[in-house]
């Protein structure tokens, strides 16, 4: 045994918890690099892809990437603790030894989207992968490939915001990028919009002209923002959002996250909202 | 295609001399009556008839749990050691359905990611045929386009002929064996197949339609009917040789060192798709019987070309409330043409 001499996608390459950045009191990012410098010059990820996250003698979790590939030197995942490996996750800090393997699936269609304006929606810790393309799109060079960038996020209470210095400081500041936060419920300490994120959206009414929508949230938040997007005039093909399913191989084999015929490991995350819709309703 | 023979009593020799030789794997009978492919040293024990054994031979290329790697916290940091590799081995008496399964799960384990485990097994495993001389009522296998004297997925493909077999070499690795025991085999006879009768005997269903049924109706109202009676034991997947889901989990004794394995899982049950938020996509049974059945009649012809049931009828046996596959293909043949049943 072990004398096979092949590339094994299932092992995981180890690294090391660099940074850890308490989000919200259930999110944490958690900033990684791997152990081997050449490691981590070859992994390659695309916005909006995932990797499977190790913690040896806990398992493995499939986590969406949240840094941008822009950002060089680091990967970094924003995990909220739900489950045995998101918690056991939550217990490391920085200098903790951990595995990471991938990049995995598809990744949001930026090549599509150049010369078109975009617009955001997401709703708690679903902004952790919208956030891999917004920080890639405002990146250095690129962001003069891309129109105007419209954020809208919102989360249960102030607490709940994640990524605060992007959403309030970081990415107002660029040109052409409106960022509009709400929360669902009024809260003494905050001064701005109050109210659920679809109908936000409605609010701020954003023209479907030349523009991409993508979206990722909780599952019911996601299908009242696609029909409220619908409503707005945007089209199948213009709405763009990022699923989440059940994942253990990360790499088609496993067979747990298929809906219909395709595998969310491979064939997706990231779906336009025409492909959705060809697919059985169920995610 | 080189066509020889081999008499009963070689064929005896043969299966002596790849016992002492490399591993020799075939269909034994275990002393409850069970039958099960297993590791062979006496080739006294090896059955030349049998009808399908109680699990495939799928194992042993895809073994129940498996152990892909250990790892260990070291003065160099993280340390993995990967534990993919097999030895030669010969798996001898396989049936037409459980060649043709094997087929089925190959596109599965290789493809962009190739799954070193489960090639690495098949790559360093010769398989000898043997035409189902004896199939059992539950079998269907010629639903599928196939019979039971197919000989696709073997190396070397024997059927009853004679008083002995016929052995049609089909691969280099099959041409390998025969050269390496060249005094057993002997230019085929022209006594007739017996296997080509048994090919009549058994059930083929109709598919036409079903296919084109379920591509448009994914709600059908026919799945009600079906999905109560599941127990969601999970039988059905456990025994299935086209079955390929598995869990991937760690185990550790505390402290650094440990391991990591996968084990078959199944659709059938509650938590295959429950995720950590605690939302899950096929909530009750009738989601997880649905899945099951498009997977083996639609999902995997849409992704692999290949039917996803090579008619076994495995699960037909084990299944403790009756729930047949074969009842539910003429059914939805039925819901195809009348639109209801």
């Amino acid at each position: 045994m072990g004398n096979c001499k092949c590339d094994n996608p299932y092992l995981p390459y180890p690294a090391t918890i660099k940074e850890v950045i308490d989000e919200t009191v259930d999110v944490k990012s958690f900033q990684m690099v791997f152990d081997d410098p050449e490691v981590m010059e070859s992994f390659k990820q695309q916005p909006g892809q995932v990797a499977q996250i190790s913690i040896f003698g806990v398992g493995e979790a499939t986590i969406s990437i949240t840094s941008s590939p822009t950002r060089k030197g680091i990967l970094e995942f924003s995990v909220k603790k739900v489950g045995q490996l998101t918690a056991a996750l939550h217990d490391l800090g920085p200098g903790s030894r951990v595995g990471v393997r991938g990049p995995y699936g598809n990744h949001f269609p930026y090549e599509i989207m150049k010369g078109r304006d975009l617009l955001f929606v997401g709703g708690g810790i679903g902004l952790a992968p919208l956030r891999s393309l917004i920080d890639f799109v405002l990146a250095g060079e690129n962001r003069k490939e891309f129109g105007k960038v419209e954020i809208i996020y919102g989360a249960r209470s102030v607490d709940d915001l994640c990524f605060k210095y992007d959403i309030l400081d970081n990415w107002p500041k660029y040109d052409n990028t409106d960022v509009y936060v709400t929360i669902d419920r009024a809260d003494m300490a905050w001064q701005g919009h109050v109210g659920f994120v679809p109908s936000y959206l409605e609010e701020v009414k954003p023209s479907p002209l030349n523009k991409y929508a993508i979206t990722c949230g909780p599952p019911i938040m996601i299908k009242f923002v696609l029909q409220a997007l619908n409503k707005m005039g945007f089209q199948d093909g213009q709405i763009i959002t990022t699923l989440e399913m059940k994942m253990k191989c990360g790499i088609g084999k496993c067979g747990r996250c298929n809906i219909g015929s395709k595998f969310v490991c491979l064939d997706g995350p990231v779906f336009t909202l025409s492909q959705l819709k060809e697919l059985p309703p169920e995610f | 295609m080189e066509k020889l023979f081999i008499s009963r009593d070689s064929l005896k020799k043969l299966l002596d001399r790849l016992a002492r030789n490399l591993n020799l794997v075939a269909p034994v009978k275990d002393p409850e009556g069970i039958i099960m492919f297993g590791p062979v040293a006496d080739a006294g024990q090896v059955l030349l008839e049998y009808q399908n054994s109680t699990l495939p031979p799928k194992s042993f290329f895809f073994p129940q749990t498996e152990r892909l790697f250990k790892f260990s916290y070291g003065q160099e940091g993280m340390a993995l050691e990967d534990m993919c590799g097999s030895d030669k081995r010969v798996l001898f008496g396989v049936h037409p359905c459980d060649l043709k399964s094997i087929l089925s799960l190959d596109p599965v384990f290789a493809g962009a990611y190739k799954d070193p485990y489960y090639i690495n097994k098949r790559e360093n495993s010769a398989i000898i045929g043997l035409a189902c001389s004896n199939p059992s009522p539950g079998c269907f296998c010629a639903t599928f386009g196939f019979g039971p004297d197919d000989g696709e997925g073997s190396d070397i493909m024997l059927t009853p002929s004679g008083k002995g077999f016929d052995a049609d070499v089909l691969t280099d690795k099959g041409q390998e064996i025969v050269a390496s025991y060249k005094d057993l085999f002997e230019k085929a006879g022209d006594s007739p197949r017996i296997a080509g009768e048994t090919r009549l005997t058994v059930k083929k269903l109709d598919l036409t339609g079903i296919k084109e049924l379920l591509d448009g109706n994914f709600e059908l109202e026919y799945w009600n009917q079906v999905f109560e009676k599941c127990l969601g034991c999970g039988i059905c997947t456990y025994v299935c040789p086209t079955c390929h889901c598995f869990d991937i989990y760690d185990s550790s004794k505390g402290g650094c060192d440990g391991e990591r394995y996968r084990s078959w899982d199944s659709c059938m049950f509650t938590h295959f798709t429950m995720m950590a938020g605690g939302h899950n996509p096929r909530p009750s049974k009738k989601e997880r019987v649905r899945n099951r059945f498009m997977h083996k009649l639609k999902y995997h012809i849409d992704r692999y070309g290949l039917a996803g049931c090579v008619g076994c009828g495995r699960c037909v046996k084990s299944c403790p409330v009756n729930i047949d596959i074969r009842r539910i293909i003429s059914d939805l043949g039925e819901v195809s043409r009348n639109g209801q049943l």
